[in-house]
Formats: structure tokens, C-alpha cells, sequence
């Protein structure tokens, strides 16, 4: 198993539409768990495979406590939604900032797992606003585009000179 | 995604206070979630949890005073907020803006923001009217020394002028003391080598092996603690061993003996040829009596069992010598643990009481003829001390006082008893039966 990279925010490809996966074999369940892998290693609670520079539509997730609920999400579409909730968000491609997002409070959304089968699932709280959080990595979007230009480009800028002072403290 | 911001030191010190003032956690248990800040962040908000819990009837008597009416219970964190806030100003050295406008910023996210004004103007009005309000709720001693009236009651019923002075005592922040394991060095080259760290240190009168630290520091800096050369241990609890006067080949039996201070000091000092059984009713806590003993190198048996019923595991070999540190009301040990004020009721001091009676009782007959039996207990009350001796010795006619003869504490009636801050020690309670 490998420890993937993630790409940073304002990484263009992040902004990749992904596409859907035709075939689910032995060589994607070894990609997948090494996005588990990357994710539970970073920390994070769930991960996109945009964010991995992978633009197939497919997101690992695991909310629980004590990392020990893995969920994996092929083709993930939501069915339904309704209610408002706001909740303080983070994200592994904006390391180190968190402001709140509104989204829906309940969802139902629909996929396969990662043996190809289908399945539906209806999520409330944090799971509810996580798997909105990383479907919208599938279509390019990221949880600053919530935020107000200004804010979203303060961010930008951090980010930018944080990843270059890394870069050159790698070198 | 990524879950939530780590919190930072004052946010989490409003989830360590309300998780003690809610669901009654104890405040050790409960700061186990400060593992996650960094070192600097993680002693700020030990610091502002200590101290909060500390002084809560104060901090909370001038607040009443600020509000017109009082938080709502399901508000309870923006109350905490509030004496987190005060607690800054009044006892740390946080500048008064500071103090203010970090408390008011910690509610301006999330649902709670409506506080943000009222907290603003709590803080400000008492920095304007601070003196008259310090003053008027010092007016009260039970309000001024932080302290419920029930205990203020019991103290003043038990000390009489000097209660006064347990009290303040209670408030003191105490020392961090040690305890050098003779088996592997010895008092004097391990106080070199903890000047050698930058570490001053004073010995402890009472006995061979007692340091008090001048400053405390995390045992990570105290030499060689991993390998076993050191244990923190308050200076009175280091008492007890000798008070055993344990001889060659004795059988040691040592009752709650978790986490396992005392048996571990027994170890260290005693013959090498004594066998000594530790037991203690929670399992959990006997993983740190047998964590302790692995540390320092010692060997002893350990049992999780319940002292009220030796005939589920006593094996008819009696001991020359037992030790019994009795579940008690911990009144002697509140500057170590400040939410014993607050979660400590009147009513557990009767259910204490004849907890302590009847572990003395059932453990008794395991006490060889001639065998000494020392009671130990960190409490000031003498309903758990003095008087549960009395009662004893009155209801058993083959249990004779040994008085102890000291230079530390103040005899009693029955028993010795060391009150808190007598010699920068904590309240402890010792008394010693013989059996005839």
C-alpha cells in the first residue's frame, strides 16, 4: 500500500469534473485502499479521488470515533434532500483553515461499493455534511467556493506561500 | 474533509470544566482531552481549569452579582466562559483587554452568539466595579475561601480557629514532591543529578527518601523516571512505610492499593525477603499498580478484588502486616484536586464512613497476632479518622493504639493527623493497630 498525494488548493486540478467508473476490479480496490490509507494517515474523515488527482467518481469516508467505520462511495448521486444545517468544515486540499458551510441537513444518496454492488443510504449530521463535502470535490468544487471572494482569496494566498516555503524547505 | 478545528486552550478548558460541573467527571479524568494541544497550550488550560474549579463559588458568587438572572442550565458553557474570563483577570496576569476579548470571541462562531454581548458587558462591569464586588463577596467565608458550606461546617465543627487556615490552605497551589527508589539510588547522588538537570529540590524531613521540587515539571524531565529511579508522591503519603515498621520475611497485605504508591515505597525500603499482595477493586486501576511496579522494578502480587469479601480470595495465611488506605472524602488533598469541592457531597461522607468500617472490619481477622494494621486516609474529618478508630477499638477487644510518636501532624484522639499545607504537605491521616 502507498500514501497518495494530495493536491492543494488552488491546484487547478481540483477543479477536474470526474468522471464515472465503468469497471471495478482488483486494481481499483487496491487504489481505494490507499486512499483509506492516506486519509486515516493525514487525518482526515473523508477524501475524494479529485483530491488524489484521480478524476473517476469514487470517495472514501469514515466518521466514527474511533476510525473503524469505513465507507466507500462508487458513483455516488443524491436522490433527495431537505433542511439546512451549518457546520464548521476543514478540508486535506485547505490544510489549516475551517469556516462554517451551510448545506442540507438530511440526505438520501445512492452508489455502489467497492464490490460493484448498489446500495442507498440516507445520512443526517456529519456524515450528511461530509459525503455533500466530497461529491462536490467530484464535480470540481471545494468548500471555499461557500465563502465570500474575500475570504476565499486570504486563503488562496496563505496557502500559495505555506506550499512554497515547504517546497523549498523540501529542497 | 477534515473534522473540526483543534480547539484551542481556553475552548477546551470549557469543555473539561463543564464536563466536571454536568456529568460530575473528575477533573483528572476529565483533562485527558487536553492530550491533543501542544505542550504551551496544553499547561495554559490545565492552568485555567485548576484555577477556575479553584475559586468556582468565588468566581460564580461575583457573577451573580453582574447578572440579573442567571445563565440557563442548558447555557452552561457561556457561564463557564464567564468565570474562565474572570479567573484570568482577577488571578492570572492576563492583560484586561485580553482577558475580555478572547472570552467574547470564543462565542462568536456557532450557535451561541447571542453571549457575545453579554459577557462583554459582564467582564467590563466588573473591571469597572471590581473592588466593591471582590469585597462583597468576601463578606462571606464560604464565598471568600471558595469552599461549600457544608464542608466550611464540617471544618469549623472538627478544627475550630484553625479551620480558617485549612481553608486558604485548600487554595494553595501544591508542590510537586518525589520519591527516590533507595533499590537503585540514593537521595543524595539523585538530588546531584537533578541539579544537574536545573531542577531545585529540597529533601523532605520525615523520611530517606523524600524530595520537594521547587518548581513542578513533567516526570519526562525528572532523571531516569522511566528507568524506574523516581516516583511522584506526596510527602505525607510517604509516611506510611515506615510507619509498617516492616521486619525480614513478613507477608505485606496492602488493601485499595491502587495506583500503587505506597506498596511500591514498601518495596523499595523493606527487607528484600517480604512478600507483600496488593489488591484493589478496580481492575483498570490495577494496570497502573502493576505499570508502577514494572517501572520501579519491584515484584509484588496483585489481586483485583474486594476487600469487604476475604473469603473470595484470602487463602488462610494471615499477614504480619496490612495497610489499609481507605476510600475516603479526599478533603485533605482538595489543593490537588480542586473539584472535590465541587462534586464531593455532604451525604457520601455517611456512605464513606461505613464503607471504611467495614473494610476495617472484614480485613481484621487477616491480621496475624501481633501483626500491625495501619489505616491511612486522606481526609481532615474526623468522622473517617479519629472517630472510626474509636468506634473500633470500642467494638474490638484484641485491637490495641499504637500511638504514633512524630514530629509531622497533630495527634488526635486516636491516630495522627496531618492537615493541609503542615509542612507543604497534604491532609493525611494515620493511625496504628496492633493486634493482641
Amino acid at each position: 500500500m502507498a500514501k497518495l498525494e494530495i493536491l492543494h488548493f488552488p491546484d487547478k486540478r481540483l477543479r477536474t469534473k470526474a468522471v464515472d467508473i465503468v469497471t471495478i476490479d482488483d486494481a481499483l480496490r487496491l487504489f481505494i485502499a490507499d486512499m483509506y490509507e492516506t486519509m486515516y494517515d493525514a487525518p482526515g474523515i473523508g477524501l475524494a479521488a479529485t483530491q488524489v488527482n484521480f478524476h473517476k467518481r469514487l470517495i472514501v469516508i469514515d466518521v466514527s470515533e474511533d476510525k473503524d467505520d469505513p465507507l466507500c462511495l462508487i458513483n455516488p448521486a443524491i436522490t433527495h434532500k431537505d433542511g439546512v444545517e451549518t457546520m464548521q468544515e476543514g478540508c486535506l486540499s485547505v490544510p489549516g483553515f475551517y469556516e462554517n458551510v451551510e448545506r442540507a441537513e438530511h440526505i438520501t444518496v445512492k452508489a455502489l461499493n467497492q464490490h460493484g454492488e448498489a446500495f442507498e443510504l440516507t445520512a443526517e449530521g456529519l456524515l450528511a455534511v461530509c459525503i455533500q463535502h466530497e461529491i462536490d470535490h467530484l464535480d470540481g468544487k471545494l468548500f471555499v467556493d461557500y465563502l465570500s471572494p474575500l475570504k476565499r482569496n486570504r486563503i488562496r494566498k496563505k496557502l500559495i506561500r505555506t506550499d512554497k516555503e515547504l517546497a523549498q524547505q523540501a529542497k | 474533509m477534515k473534522n473540526k478545528a483543534p480547539r484551542s486552550a481556553r475552548e477546551t478548558a470549557v469543555v473539561v470544566i463543564c464536563d466536571v460541573l454536568q456529568h460530575g467527571r473528575s477533573l483528572t479524568d476529565a483533562l485527558s482531552i487536553t492530550e491533543e494541544l501542544e505542550a504551551r497550550e496544553r499547561a495554559f488550560c490545565r492552568e485555567l481549569c485548576y484555577g477556575t474549579l479553584r475559586w468556582h463559588d468565588r468566581l460564580n458568587g461575583i457573577l451573580n452579582l453582574l447578572l440579573k438572572k442567571p445563565f440557563k442550565p442548558k447555557d452552561l458553557d457561556i457561564t463557564v466562559l464567564a468565570l474562565i474570563g474572570l479567573y484570568q483577570i482577577i488571578y492570572l496576569n492576563t492583560p484586561d483587554h485580553a482577558a475580555v476579548s478572547e472570552t467574547v470571541t470564543l462565542c462568536r462562531s456557532g450557535k451561541k452568539s447571542w453571549a457575545k454581548g453579554v459577557l462583554n458587558g459582564v467582564l467590563r462591569n466588573f473591571l469597572r466595579n471590581r473592588a466593591s464586588l471582590e469585597s462583597s463577596v468576601d463578606e462571606s467565608l464560604n464565598l471568600r475561601t471558595s469552599h461549600p458550606s457544608w464542608l466550611t461546617q464540617a471544618l469549623t465543627k472538627n478544627w475550630g480557629q484553625q479551620s480558617v487556615d485549612i481553608l486558604d490552605a485548600n487554595n494553595q497551589y501544591p508542590p510537586m514532591s518525589i520519591r527516590v527508589n533507595q533499590k537503585i539510588t540514593s537521595r543524595n547522588t539523585y538530588l546531584k543529578q537533578l541539579e544537574a538537570s536545573g531542577i531545585s529540590a529540597t529533601k523532605n524531613p520525615f523520611n530517606n527518601s523524600g524530595l520537594t521540587l521547587e518548581h513542578s515539571v513533567n516526570v519526562d524531565q525528572l532523571p531516569d523516571f522511566w528507568q524506574g529511579a523516581s516516583s511522584v508522591q506526596d510527602s505525607a503519603a510517604q509516611l506510611a512505610a515506615e510507619l509498617l515498621d516492616i521486619k525480614e520475611g513478613q507477608r505485606i497485605l496492602d488493601v485499595c492499593a491502587a495506583p500503587g504508591g505506597k506498596a511500591a515505597h514498601i518495596l523499595e525500603t523493606a527487607p528484600s525477603n517480604v512478600s507483600l499482595l496488593a489488591i484493589d477493586i478496580d481492575e483498570n486501576r490495577n494496570q497502573r499498580v502493576i505499570e508502577n511496579l514494572q517501572r520501579l522494578h519491584l515484584d509484588a502480587e496483585i489481586m483485583s478484588v474486594d476487600g469487604l469479601q476475604p473469603n473470595e480470595w484470602f487463602d488462610g495465611q494471615s499477614f504480619d502486616r496490612i495497610l489499609l488506605d481507605a476510600p475516603c472524602s479526599a478533603t485533605g488533598v482538595i489543593r490537588r484536586h480542586p473539584d472535590i469541592k465541587l462534586l464531593r457531597k455532604a451525604s457520601d461522607i455517611s456512605t464513606l464512613v461505613t464503607l471504611q468500617y467495614d473494610l476495617l472490619k472484614a480485613i481484621w481477622p487477616l491480621l496475624s497476632k501481633n501483626g500491625v494494621l495501619l489505616y491511612a486516609t486522606c481526609s481532615i474529618l474526623s468522622s473517617e479518622n479519629s472517630q472510626q478508630i474509636s468506634t473500633f477499638l470500642r467494638e474490638h477487644t484484641d485491637a490495641k493504639e499504637i500511638k504514633i510518636t512524630a514530629d509531622w501532624g497533630q495527634p488526635c484522639e486516636h491516630g495522627q493527623q496531618i492537615l493541609p499545607g503542615d509542612n507543604n504537605m497534604d491532609g493525611f491521616y494515620y493511625a496504628c493497630l496492633k493486634k493482641v
